[in-house]
């Protein structure tokens, strides 16, 4: 996963004007709890990078907590921030415990079959990747598949270049394994 | 002779901050092969669901003031047809730049 700074964490929280400190004050809490939540992710779903998702709607929370006037220390906002993602890590797991499997893997027809409905498949597969994500994200993979580079779809949405590609690295990494393609381009 | 110890934890973050090591920084390869996808997998001779082609163009253009809901969001994913339009638009924006 790289390096996400405490920015690439904030980038859609509007932090509220005429209260700086809020922003710092987050920073400093991300800072202190971020590779912990790394490792929840990483212990609880199997997956590190759910780590960024599920702390961005915890920073949201803290924000909102902090804009009403606490706290203002850096360890106690590190120690809320842990509280919500950890809320959050909470409501993931029973929202995927909710998943009914049905069958075995065995059951499944093995060999391959010519299917007429491939294009229509391939449509649902894009948008089963491309599902949920956010608009800014949406917008910047249109640019840049309209050949826009990443430099300029960061000025075009108001962001930095390292901030717009850790949100889009999911998708991408996605759309790289539906094309068969590997990381280093085979 | 030096000898310099390396952190672990720090060499694997630096390395997974290489995510597409053959690929550039635009990570050109993986859009380029998305178009081939997209143009091989999504005909839509019908024009079902298409922006109209101002909107395309504009898109092209000066994307800044085209919206989501203006492309009909993802559309153009899923639409060969737009797409070779937009590759169009594109070749005549950079034919257009000045030397």
């Amino acid at each position: 996963m790289p390096i996400t700074s405490p920015s690439d964490l904030c980038w859609k929280v509007k932090f509220p004007s005429g209260q700086e400190w809020i922003e710092s004050t987050v920073h400093a809490a991300i800072k202190r709890v971020w590779l912990r939540a790394q490792n929840t992710a990483r212990s609880q779903f199997g997956d590190e990078s759910l780590a960024v998702e599920m702390m961005e709607v915890a920073i949201e929370k803290l924000v909102r907590r902090m804009s009403e006037g606490s706290p203002a220390d850096p360890a106690e906002a590190g120690h809320l921030l842990l509280r919500f993602y950890a809320q959050e890590a909470r409501r993931r797991r029973n929202a995927n415990r909710k998943l009914v499997l049905l069958g075995l893997s065995a059951e499944l027809p093995s060999a391959s079959v010519q299917n007429p409905f491939l294009p229509v498949d391939s449509a649902l597969d894009l948008e089963v990747i491309l599902h949920g994500t956010p608009p800014e994200v949406r917008m910047a993979l249109l640019l840049r598949h309209s050949r826009t580079r990443w430099s300029e779809v960061a000025e075009i949405l108001g962001t930095s270049e390292a901030s717009i590609r850790v949100r889009c690295q999911r998708a991408l990494k996605k759309i790289r394994q539906r094309l068969g393609i590997g990381e280093n381009g085979t | 002779m030096t000898v310099v110890a390396i952190d672990p934890i720090r060499k694997e973050a630096v390395a997974e901050h290489r995510p597409f090591s053959n690929d550039d920084e635009n990570d050109t390869l993986l859009f380029e092969k998305l178009e081939e996808h997209i143009l091989a997998h999504y005909p839509n001779p019908e024009r079902i669901g298409c922006p109209d082609p101002a909107t395309l163009k504009k898109f092209a253009d000066t994307p800044r003031v085209v919206g989501l809901p203006d492309l009909n969001d993802l559309h153009i994913f899923k639409c060969a047809e737009c797409t070779r339009t937009l590759m169009e638009l594109r070749k005549q924006r950079e034919q257009a730049k000045p030397l």
